[in-house]
């Protein structure tokens, strides 16, 4: 088939182009499925992650607040543009060792329906793509509250936290029940 | 018909209503003042005009028979009683009725006809169910309408621009610093850029001053947009009681928060129905004790200092400390002991507690209300305080002190556990420095002397919980916390100083938290936390944690400065040597300038100056430093010769916190007036 020919035939271009629409948008879907957009950071000196759509920003940590009378979970408060926040220590309710958060520390703010928290990590690796195929969901009632399973990345594994289910968690509201 | 007209029209008839209800009430009072029927006649007659312009016949009709009704009373062929007075307001009534329901867009269940028809045979005997105080309240709405969240928004926005402004102030410094290293010749022009910055700086403060002081206004509404119906509430109640009451109402114009006005109504109609129905006496009881018939009910509300006080008061037959204490021992609220320890003061306070109530007759309208308990509760939610006075058989009085605004407060600042706190300056009564020594032991309390007065002391860190502050002094700083008739002392790590700072919530994650009502954000950016009184009162009820201290939180660390300031040598020496012995470090002046040069060299804590000195003298020194920054608050003490009331006077106008007359001038005296001023 020479090109000339191929040119004219606006039938079949037309047909060629349809094919290759409907295979673009095939291709997104899968590739849609098969990647998971988390953010990824360090807990207890694991690497664990959560998707992107919860987390609204990465910061250094800032001072502090101690604030009496509350579970310890809450490290404290802080400023958040004018809205005071809390920053939270989950490591705890992992199950976790808590290793003290140095200059490489982060707080991560994640924003649920009810308010916006801090998430004290020990360091951000930003967001990355992780791949699904290498996903272990975690099993089913298993001891692990606010674990959903594990990513099997090349450089190890990365554990994707259920923080719909930690931020709806009754124990990380103060003076509930 | 628009809406947007309707609208209008509603607001309209809300001040016409508004002012026919009040100018009807005054009538009632002074039958004779025909004046004022010509005021509620136009009133009723713009209402009519109004109403047919935008085509509410409805109304229209209500307000054309009531303007027959005043025009007869006018032309004396009708009476000017009770009963016509009666008949007008429910002819405001249906009114408000009817535009209310237009308001919400819902069809008004009046039927007008049968209403009109009633009313001209002058026998209306059903009220109509206008809510009239819910139409005052609409009323509070002036030109536009604003969201308090919005508002909010702005005064926070404020606040980042005075914590940005401080930054700018930072960097100023640095660009000083920078100038001051480089060659003069290449720091000139720096010099004057930074000083033109500066005026810049200078300039966007007060405009921050300014919008802050704006943003907050826009928050603010005088106490009458929620006080017009009370008047109706007293007069109805009393009525229905068969009572004679007057209202008086003083301070109409005070402003307050918005929210806080809100907050407040509920309470007041409360105090105002507990007035009537228990405090003021049928006539025949009054006549009997010599009183005039009529009971007068006030509320009043003026400002004092950065609160408003309001207050109720009658003058009935007062609150009985024997009857309250009985009936507080008959429900189980105390015990026969507690009873017999009680004074009579603190006997009024037991109304404040859950489960009382004195009334022996529960009455349909005053039995079904709030008690008294839930009024101190809402007192405390908006950081109020609430104290009781009465004498029985002559009156009683109820006062509240509420922060002028809900979203800036004025706060002492301290530190504790190694925290900063601001307490809501209305609950502090005082700040003391205490010696050790003068702690005593009474049973398992801690207790100091305040003012002739054992008070418990607690230590704060322990109550909240914190990690004590190894920091330890001569003297320990304490401050006194008041709350209705009660006080403790509370031990803390410093005072400083008292700031207004502007209350932000703690957030959607904090539920509830003891200890505090929200947080506040400091200069530096960072949050300090509010704490909440009442709930430290009530943690010192239960469990007390007492201020045992450490051993070493006793012991002397840091040492306070002062400059002593005179041109004799003796008191110079004189003074110098009682400070030194009691651990101060003492630097001396002889001049009032050369105290200046040494104030700008050095930071003292203190100082004690001389009237007459050769140079200037010891109230222009004084006035000279307070008008640095850095010696604004510095407490300042005149030791003189002159004792003459004025020169105390003009001492204490210069800005000196205290005057001590050189002939009466004994060491005790000198060192109670340092360590009342800074330990």
């Amino acid at each position: 088939m020479t090109g000339k020919e191929e040119a004219y035939d606006i039938r079949s271009i037309l047909g060629q182009m349809r094919e290759e629409y409907w295979q673009a948008l095939s291709e997104e879907e899968v590739q849609a499925r098969e990647v998971l957009e988390c953010l990824v950071f360090t807990l207890g000196g694991e690497r664990f992650a959560f998707e992107t759509q919860h987390a609204c920003e990465v910061i250094r940590v800032p001072k502090l607040i101690r604030v009496p009378a509350v579970q310890t979970l809450i490290a404290g408060i802080f400023n958040l543009r004018g809205e005071i926040t809390a920053a939270m220590d989950i490591r705890p309710m992992l199950g976790l060792a808590q290793p003290e958060i140095g200059a490489g520390g982060r707080v991560v703010v994640v924003k649920s329906e009810q308010f916006a928290t801090g998430i004290l990590v020990e360091a951000a690796h930003g967001v990355q793509g992780l791949c699904c195929d290498g996903f272990e969901p975690a099993m089913a009632g298993g001891a692990k509250r606010f674990v959903r399973g594990h990513f099997n990345e090349q450089d190890g594994s990365i554990i994707l936290l259920d923080m719909e289910a930690l931020l709806a968690a009754p124990e990380i509201v103060v003076g509930e029940g | 018909m628009g809406s947007r007209y309707l609208e209008i029209f509603c607001r309209e008839a809300e001040e016409h209503l508004a002012s026919l209800q009040s100018g009807l009430l005054v009538l009632e009072r002074n039958p004779e003042r025909s004046s004022l029927l010509h005021e509620l006649l136009r009133n009723a007659h713009t209402l009519k005009g109004s109403a047919r312009m935008v085509g509410l016949s409805d109304i229209s009709a209500i307000t054309h028979t009531m303007e027959e009704q005043l025009k007869g009373m006018e032309r004396g062929e009708r009476q000017v009683d009770a009963d016509a007075i009666d008949l007008l307001l429910k002819g405001a009534d249906a009114v408000a009725l009817i535009t209310s329901a237009l308001l919400r867009g819902e069809v008004p269940e009046l039927d007008v006809e049968r209403f009109v028809a009633e009313y001209d045979r002058g026998e209306l005997t059903r009220p109509a169910a206008a809510d009239t105080r819910e139409a005052a309240a609409e009323q509070q709405s002036e030109t536009v309408r604003a969201n308090v969240k919005t508002l909010d928004h702005l005064v926070n926005l404020i606040g980042e621009m005075i914590i940005n402004k401080k930054r700018l102030e930072a960097k100023l410094l640095t660009l000083k610093e920078i100038a001051a290293s480089l060659p003069t010749d290449q720091a000139q022009a720096l010099t004057l850029f930074r000083r033109d910055l500066e005026e810049d700086v200078l300039y966007q403060d007060y405009l921050i001053q300014e919008l802050h002081e704006k943003a907050m206004a826009l928050r603010m509404l005088p106490l009458r947009s929620i006080s017009d119906g009370f008047e109706r509430l007293v007069r109805d109640l009393a009525q229905q009681l068969g009572k004679e009451v007057r209202l008086q109402i003083a301070g109409h114009g005070i402003e307050m928060d918005r929210v806080l006005l809100e907050g407040l109504k509920p309470m007041l109609i409360h105090l105002l129905t507990n007035a009537v129905c228990h405090g003021i006496e049928p006539p025949h009881e009054r006549t009997a004790a010599g009183k005039p018939r009529e009971g007068v009910v006030s509320l009043s509300a003026r400002h004092e200092g950065r609160s408003v006080i309001v207050e109720v008061a009658d003058d009935g037959k007062g609150m009985d400390p024997a009857r309250i204490r009985a009936a507080a021992l008959a429900k189980g609220v105390i015990d026969p002991r507690e009873a017999e320890a009680m004074g009579d003061e603190e006997a009024l306070y037991l109304t404040f507690r859950p489960g009382f109530s004195t009334a022996e007759i529960v009455t349909d309208i005053s039995g079904r209300g709030v008690g008294m308990d839930v009024v101190k509760r809402n007192i405390e939610r908006v950081k109020g305080n609430i104290t009781l006075t009465s004498e029985k058989g002559s009156f009683s009085r109820v006062t509240l002190q509420l922060p002028l605004t809900l979203s800036v407060i004025e706060a002492l600042l301290i530190r504790c556990g190694g925290e900063d706190f601001a307490v809501p300056l209305n609950y502090v009564q005082e700040i003391l420095k205490v010696r050790p020594d003068e702690i005593t032991v009474l049973g398992a309390n801690e207790v100091i002397k305040v003012r002739g007065v054992t008070t418990p002391l607690y230590s704060l860190a322990a109550m909240l919980e914190l990690p004590r502050q190894m920091k330890s002094s001569a003297t320990l700083a304490v401050i006194v916390l008041k709350l209705a008739d009660q006080r403790m002392a509370c031990l803390v790590d410093a005072h400083l100083g008292s700031s207004e700072v502007v209350v932000k919530g703690l957030g959607k994650q904090f539920r509830s938290v003891r200890f505090l009502f929200g947080a506040t954000i400091m200069g530096d950016g960072n949050p300090a936390l509010i704490l909440n009184v009442p709930d430290l009162f009530s943690a010192a009820a239960n469990d007390g944690r007492r201020a045992t201290r450490s051993g070493a939180e006793l012991d002397e660390e840091r040492r306070f400065k002062v400059l002593v300031v005179d041109d004799s040598i003796t008191t110079r020496t004189m003074e110098q040597s009682i400070l030194l012995t009691q651990g101060y470090d003492v630097v001396t002046a002889v001049s009032g300038e050369d105290a200046l040069q040494k104030c700008a060299d050095e930071e003292f804590d203190l100082i004690i100056s001389d009237v007459e000195m050769p140079g200037i003298n010891g109230f222009e020194l004084t006035r000279n430093l307070r008008e640095s920054e850095r010696y604004r608050e510095i407490p300042i003490i005149i030791v003189s010769s002159l004792s003459r009331d004025e020169d105390k006077r003009q001492a204490l106008q210069s800005g000196a916190q205290a005057y001590i007359v050189k002939g009466a001038f004994d060491q005790g005296m000198l060192l109670e007036t340092v360590q009342m001023l800074i330990g």
